[in-house]
């Protein structure tokens, strides 16, 4: 237990107070815990966790699922009462084998190979809203580009006919609002009668999100394309077929998992290079590649902060015991400006060419399913700007979102300048 | 081929596909889409180095050195 091994040590600085997050990641506090000797714990609520914040360990857990269970508890900070965390397991919060079986029915989409072939549809979207954005001059990058580009990709690529898209961005748009508490819906919205508890981002739109799914496969299986909801409805893998729930809940994070995150990549990306105009002219004059460029945006920006586990068994992590069914946080964003990994950690430094980072998580079985098909869209877009020429100003101050979850900006005005 | 060449396997149990294998030695490393796990092509044999580096970059944990001894130490960076 912890409670003895507290009184010998201090808790860890709070790094959980929403608020902090207005001004950017407490990057100090995260120093101050990698710099603690063995793991600290972090009260948070009626309990706490044990944080996570070196390189080393972060891996470590990331990579020992059968110690750090994801499906115990929930992969968030706070509890779920039971029913509700088993009416939203999806692939985030399970365990082998359940995990292996739906991980590799939806993997044969995104793998390095199939990826690729999205790339033209990819630059086509970029190109047109680029277009824009270069025609309006000054906007907000967020709305003007990060926003949409990622949204639109994962629709095509899920086979989502275009006349559908529009519902589908609004469906998506309302779950960033469940997970700032702004609720704008009703709860009996789009004809719920689910409690809502039991939605993801206790959301009327997943209600909706679902079944519409329901119905995109359905389709589907009548009308084959060449697209993922159609691999997934034909997936077999070890004899054995998604269940009704799995789909529901698979092609719910699909929509879900890939927005927020790429759209906070793409816009740490700008600001970052609209800050450091001397790393974009290395881009510009073809020294620092855009793949390297990519991987340092993604280091830079970090847009999922952490996640959780929970012991499966008794356990020793940094030399503090662990007991089983104890919380256990990985802080991404503590490991990717860990100064035992990363030279000069604070400075944005596009040419790097070692760069561990764990933007996507530790590795382990959950390492992000959409990597490639995010660092395709981060690699498009600069490929783009750097096909024509642009460069971005900062015209204002980011709006952040005030979470410990995800490093979201809201809103960021950008010139575009060609 | 070298001296200091190994062969290597992945374990088709804990493999996710995600295909960082085969980005990384695409002369080794393929997805079978059939069975979508990583398989190993031909001997499966590469330079030391370069399967130190797979192992490193793969999730999950489910590619070894056949032959050599199970636990990989974690490298840290
Ligand atoms: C820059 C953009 C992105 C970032 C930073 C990001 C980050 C992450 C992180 C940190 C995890 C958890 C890893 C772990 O627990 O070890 C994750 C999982 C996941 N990501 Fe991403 N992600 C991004 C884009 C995407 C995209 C485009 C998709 C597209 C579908 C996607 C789908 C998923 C899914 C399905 C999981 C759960 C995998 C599992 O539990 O097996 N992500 N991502
Ligand atoms: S990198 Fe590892 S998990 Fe990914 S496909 Fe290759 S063997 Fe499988």
């Amino acid at each position: 237990m912890h409670a003895d091994q507290t009184t010998a040590r201090p808790d860890a600085p709070n790094v959980t107070d929403d608020a902090l997050y207005l001004d950017g990641i407490p990057h100090d506090r995260f120093a101050e815990m990698r710099a603690a000797p063995g793991l600290l714990w972090h009260p948070y609520r009626d309990g706490g966790f044990w944080a996570v914040a070196r390189h080393a360990e972060v891996r470590q857990v990331s990579r020992s699922p059968e110690v750090f269970s994801s499906a115990i508890g929930h992969t968030n900070l706070w509890d779920l009462e039971a029913d509700a965390l088993e009416a939203r397991r999806g692939l985030i919060d399970t365990d082998a084998p359940d995990h292996t079986r739906i991980r590799r029915l939806v993997a044969s989409g995104f793998t390095p190979k199939n990826i690729k072939t999205w790339g033209t549809t990819v630059r086509e979207l970029t190109a047109e809203l680029l277009d824009e954005a270069v025609a309006v001059g000054t906007s907000d990058w967020v709305d003007s580009l990060a926003a949409p580009l990622p949204i639109r990709v994962i629709l095509a690529l899920l086979g989502v006919p275009v006349d559908d898209a529009d519902h589908l961005v609004a469906l998506s748009n309302h779950l960033v609002e469940g997970t700032s508490e702004q609720q704008t819906l009703a709860p009996d919205a789009f004809g719920n009668t689910t409690e809502l508890r039991l939605l993801p981002f206790n959301s009327p739109a997943s209600h909706a999100l679902f079944e519409y799914g329901e119905a995109l496969a359905a389709r589907k299986r009548l009308e084959p394309a060449d697209d993922i909801v159609t691999t997934l409805v034909q997936a077999e893998a070890d004899g054995e077929r998604l269940s009704g729930a799995e789909f529901r809940n698979l092609f719910h994070l699909l929509v879900f998992a890939g927005n927020e995150t790429t759209r906070t990549a793409l816009t740490h990306g700008a600001m970052a290079l609209a800050d450091h105009p001397e790393q974009w002219q290395r881009v510009l004059d073809g020294e620092v590649s855009v793949e390297q460029a990519t991987e340092e945006i993604l280091r830079w920006a970090t847009p999922v902060l952490h996640m959780r586990r929970t012991t499966a068994v008794d356990t020793e992590l940094a030399g503090t015991r662990i007991g089983a069914g104890e919380k256990v946080v990985v802080w991404y964003a503590s490991a990717n400006r860990d100064e035992t990994v990363f030279e000069d950690p604070y400075r944005f430094d596009v040419g790097r060419d070692d760069n561990p980072h764990f933007a996507f998580g530790g590795g382990g079985p959950h390492f992000c399913l959409g990597a490639f098909l995010a660092r395709l869209e981060i690699q498009v877009v600069l490929e783009e700007m750097r096909a024509r020429g642009l460069r971005l100003r900062r015209v204002g101050d980011p709006v952040r979102v005030p979470s410990n979850f995800v490093h979201g900006v809201l809103s960021l005005d950008l010139e575009v300048v060609s | 081929m070298s001296a200091d060449d190994v062969a290597v396997r992945v374990d088709t149990e804990v493999c996710i596909a995600g295909g960082q294998c085969e980005l990384l030695a695409p002369d080794i490393f393929e997805i079978d889409d059939d069975e979508v796990v990583a398989v190993v092509r031909g001997d499966g044999r590469l330079p030391r180095n370069v399967a130190l580096e797979v192992i490193d970059r793969c999730p999950s944990g489910a590619i070894s050195i056949v032959g050599g001894s199970d636990h990989i130490p974690a490298s840290g960076p």
